[in-house]
């Protein structure tokens, strides 16, 4: 139980930690507004190259991308911030198991990212009219939550590789941009050449923004459970592979005495 | 004047190497113009438009030079703030204001290349290229639309030298000019209501006049009219920025901010 409790507050205390810098203002313009303009760019984009007014798909692929905010480059960066604040060495040296220290520091941008996607597709629905009537909710939630978790594994999957490089801003912003194309949340993946796909595929959101728009449109129960679980698959080889790769660069990294290189 | 020159020339080139050697730099100088027109071109292929690879690469190549400038020449005051020589190029007797001309000047024209791997990019990829209707009045509206990219971007350096969030508001910046100016989609699609902050901007004419170009259909009459707003809005911006230095230089010295963080 108390190992429990620690790892609860562990996850909580890194998250405030990470937000403590952050004032109202930058609250504001960093978590809402920058999330709601950029979706409205991509649906003006989108209403003005695909010609229609049913911008249902753009608003919901391109609110849960937006996730990325927490879930790539938050939680990408968290090793980059250990090292910035002199805690890196310690977390490599501590006996504290590797697997809890990678998911300490994702669990509440679990319910950040929630709550992003929940204000841009409310914003996007109320400006373009995404219906929302016929939609069964608790699916749209399940489907929304099993794209986040897999995004947040991807995440620290990411996060590892500050312990190896310096410019992990750069890393991420590629990562970013390969997602924006790739995820199929602008136009759908089948337009993309056959090699292509395979890594549109290795990505996450990209199930979950299919099984989403499915919901609106065609809805095929088995398709959809499938595109869940492999989702969820994403997710799970994200962390593992995140869990090994620690174990790897971190003794590259001691190797190379590149731990704390700025 | 030869001393002008030579002062605006010599921090262009410190400039652009010193800009051309930051990873986030030529992450937006490179990758960003590749990216944006493999997005957009996948966006407008089915769009049954005739002249849709002129939106692809205009609207690639113009965000991805915005954006390199966003990220550049209006965070750069803060930068040199983060360096230590801010108050070194405020009192350095060839004038504050030359220096940061010579070095926006400096990375405007090294975020040309943007646009030239967009070209690059758009024609090696989906083997399309541009065709340009009227040559000349393209070439005249390409050097006021650097010009204008210079005027705004000074306006906007200065400005957030009295702020110490400089990344949040060039994260604000981007995005918003790139859809309000009409980079990627024309202004008129957008809601009525922001036209006046649109048309208030001289991007937006410049976008206008570059795209003009690119239009049989595009008269002269319509081209004269956007040139002559847009060179009209270059003048109130140069105006404002030079309002704005001797405001910023009062304010400075009174309060001692410069090298406040």
């Amino acid at each position: 139980m108390d190992r429990i409790k620690r790892f609860f507050e562990q996850c909580w205390l890194y998250y405030n930690g990470s937000n403590a810098h952050i004032d109202w203002e930058e609250l504001i313009f960093y978590r809402i507004a920058i999330p709601l303009i950029t979706l409205v760019y991509y649906c003006f984009i989108a209403k003005h190259s695909f010609r229609t007014e049913q911008l249902t798909k753009w608003v919901i692929g391109n609110s849960m991308l937006l996730c990325n905010n927490s879930c790539v480059f938050t939680i990408g960066a968290t090793f980059e911030g250990e090292r910035y604040y002199g805690r890196l060495k310690w977390l490599i040296v501590s006996p504290y198991s590797r697997i809890a220290t990678v998911i300490q520091k994702g669990f509440f941008f679990i319910f950040e990212s929630i709550a992003t996607v929940i204000l841009c597709i409310t914003f996007g629905s109320l400006l373009f009219g995404v219906d929302f009537t016929n939609v069964n909710l608790g699916l749209f939630i399940i489907i929304m939550l099993t794209g986040i978790i897999a995004a947040v594994c991807f995440g620290l999957f990411l996060s590892i590789f500050p312990l190896l490089f310096d410019s992990m801003n750069l890393i991420l912003n590629l990562v970013h941009v390969c997602m924006l194309i790739l995820c199929g949340a602008n136009f759908p993946v089948k337009d993309l050449p056959k090699a292509v796909r395979f890594i549109s595929y290795c990505l996450p959101f990209t199930r979950s923004i299919e099984a989403a728009n499915m919901l609106f449109g065609e809805f095929n129960k088995y398709r959809l459970l499938t595109l869940l679980g492999q989702e969820l698959c994403v997710g799970i080889v994200y962390l593992i592979l995140g869990v090994i790769l620690l174990k790897i660069i971190e003794k590259i990294a001691i190797h190379k005495a590149t731990l704390e290189i700025f | 004047m030869k001393k002008i020159v030579s002062i605006i020339l010599g921090t262009m080139k410190i400039q652009m190497k010193n800009s051309f050697v930051r990873p986030m730099y030529r992450f937006c100088l490179i990758v960003n113009p590749i990216s944006n027109t493999i997005l957009l071109y996948y966006m407008f292929r089915n769009s049954q438009m005739s002249d849709f690879m002129t939106y692809v690469i205009l609207g690639a190549g113009l965000s991805s030079l915005w954006e390199c400038i966003c990220f550049s020449s209006v965070g750069d005051i803060n930068r040199e703030r983060w360096y230590g020589t801010l108050p070194a190029i405020f009192c350095a007797p060839a004038g504050f204001n030359l220096i940061i001309l010579g070095k926006i000047i400096g990375n405007t024209v090294l975020s040309l290349i943007s646009l030239g791997i967009t070209v690059l990019t758009a024609g090696i990829l989906f083997g399309a290229g541009i065709r340009i209707a009227n040559l000349s009045g393209f070439l005249l509206a390409f050097l006021l639309s650097i010009c204008t990219f210079v005027v705004i971007s000074q306006v906007f350096a200065y400005l957030l030298t009295l702020s110490r969030k400089t990344i949040l508001f060039m994260n604000c910046l981007s995005i918003p000019i790139a859809l309000v100016c009409g980079f990627v989609i024309p202004v008129e699609l957008l809601p009525n209501w922001i036209f006046p902050l649109s048309y208030s901007l001289p991007m937006t004419w410049a976008v206008k006049l570059i795209r003009g170009t690119f239009d049989v259909n595009f008269t002269e009459n319509e081209y004269l009219f956007c040139l002559a707003i847009l060179m009209i809005e270059i003048l109130i911006y140069t105006i404002i920025f030079c309002l704005l230095y001797r405001i910023i230089d009062r304010k400075v010295k009174i309060k001692a901010s410069l090298e406040l963080m």
